[in-house]
């Protein structure tokens, strides 16, 4: 009973500091997937006097990802048809070029401004549109959504290290005496701390553990949630990657934990 | 015969060198004696005991325990020097987690012994103190006499060249003192151990030869 008391008062907070560092893992996922849809829902709009092809857009700058160009033949159609007595293939003649810039991440509105001047020097591009009133919109809301989940994981893992700090003094507290004697009769630290190493390994395992079923449990409940939002990004709540990420960071905790208790519990030569 | 303890000149003190407790001190303490240290209380008995099993460092003077210099020994060289040695201690010192058994056994665990050695040696020492029968509990469990009988087992699990005793039978009653008495002299006389012992008082009845030194005015020295 006191064993798995003991066990548990330090596999709890390290399960809360696995499940800070997971909560970290699965926001920044949503906001990169939040991210990406933005990115590729916008468009920079250009038009041309005459066809410009990627890589010249690639010189100018390196922020566009790719470039669609838009089928002037299409807008030649439409326009021919409310206009009877002009041909499409003269439109064509008289038509600019049209280009869709996307760009390899979601920018700031200062950023797309500078791409448009950028833009506006090359001598064949007469206009450029940015859309830069919605874009802003979405960019300022994007931003503080971000911000939310970034302050809310500085929090989790700020009292996550008060916890860790609280258990190594426990740890400290409790092992001290023993660590002591054994350095009285000439054990080496590898084997003063070899009970620590050992006890802290197990629990970091079962920590591991235990954090993982939890956010796998939730993915398969939000798969079947019946809520569309969860449905449509619930593999964003947990990948089995995590669990190399979670276990790695379970055992680094626990090795810099039983390294500190070791080294304050030596014993000073007076 | 040779010194298992040359003190030459030698100064304690704490507080970086401020605080004196022993100033030009010298004995010797030659391979297979029994040497009480005695001494009022806050002599500097304790003090001395420390610094000979290395957890106090000398100020001055020369201090060699099986031969090597307590001034300059290594961490290491330090470590291999305890695990030779048997330490008791008044308030015990035993690991409360652990069984009777382990706590015996600690000093064969620290020098890797195989299981089956450390089976057999706490066998053997749990039957020479009498506590066969209370291997499997743990030190709380048993009264003031009996854990120090646990101690007194793992100072003599390796068979050590020294055994220092700091005041052994201090929390004890006068049955659970003769035990001890009883034991350290055996180690004296048929294992051949050297014994240190820093006490305030010696037994009344004492089987075997011993010497006395008195710390006396931060001296030691030696009672004919």
């Amino acid at each position: 009973m006191k064993s798995i008391k003991n066990h548990m008062m330090f596999i709890l907070p390290l399960v809360a500091i696995l499940m800070g560092i997971e909560f970290f893992l699965v926001f920044d996922r949503v906001t990169n997937s939040y991210e990406q849809r933005l990115k590729e829902n916008y468009s920079i709009l250009v038009v041309s006097r005459h066809q410009i092809d990627v890589d010249t857009f690639h010189r100018i700058d390196k922020r566009i990802s790719n470039v669609e160009e838009i089928k002037r033949q299409n807008i030649a159609d439409k326009i021919a048809k409310g206009m009877g007595d002009i041909s499409g293939s003269d439109l064509m003649r008289a038509l600019p070029y049209f280009y869709a810039l996307h760009l390899n991440s979601y920018l700031a509105e200062d950023d797309i401004k500078d791409i448009k001047e950028r833009l506006l020097r090359y001598r064949d591009i007469k206009r450029v549109e940015t859309f830069g009133e919605n874009h802003n919109a979405k960019y300022n809301l994007f931003i503080f959504i971000k911000t939310i989940f970034w302050v809310f994981a500085s929090l989790m893992g700020i009292v996550s290290l008060f916890l860790l700090i609280k258990q190594m003094e426990v740890w400290q507290m409790a092992h001290m005496e023993r660590m002591r004697i054994m350095e009285i009769f000439g054990a080496p630290m590898m084997l003063r701390s070899g009970v620590l190493f050992k006890m802290g390994l197990v629990d970091a395992f079962f920590s591991t553990l235990i954090s993982g079923v939890i956010f796998y449990s939730l993915k398969e409940w939000a798969q079947k949630s019946g809520i569309p939002l969860l449905e449509s990004k619930y593999e964003l709540l947990f990948s089995f990657s995590d669990m190399l990420i979670l276990s790695s960071m379970a055992f680094g905790i626990v090795i810099i934990a039983v390294i500190f208790v070791a080294l304050s519990t030596k014993e000073v030569r007076e | 015969m040779s010194n298992v303890i040359t003190a030459s000149k030698l100064t304690l003190a704490y507080d970086n060198g401020k605080n004196e407790i022993i100033k030009n001190a010298s004995f010797r303490v030659k391979k297979g004696e029994f040497v009480f240290i005695t001494g009022p209380s806050g002599s500097g008995k304790s003090t001395l005991l420390k610094a000979l099993y290395g957890a106090l460092k000398p100020k001055s003077g020369i201090l060699e325990v099986g031969n090597l210099d307590m001034s300059s020994i290594s961490r290491s060289k330090l470590q291999k020097l305890r695990s030779k040695m048997g330490i008791i201690f008044q308030d015990y010192k035993l690991i409360n987690e652990w069984t009777v058994e382990k706590n015996v056994i600690l000093p064969l665990i620290i020098s890797g012994y195989n299981t089956e050695v450390q089976d057999t040696q706490a066998k053997r020492l749990l039957r020479h103190v009498k506590l066969t029968e209370q291997a499997h509990r743990y030190p709380l469990e048993l009264s003031g006499g009996e854990q120090q009988r646990v101690g007194v087992a793992r100072a003599l699990s390796k068979n050590p060249f020294l055994i220092l005793a700091d005041e052994p039978t201090g929390n004890l009653d006068e049955y659970s003192s003769n035990v001890i008495w009883d034991l350290l002299e055996n180690a004296c006389s048929q294992l051949g151990s050297t014994i240190v012992v820093v006490t305030h008082r010696i037994p009344s009845i004492f089987n075997i030869p011993y010497r006395q030194l008195i710390i006396e005015n931060k001296g030691i020295y030696e009672v004919h």
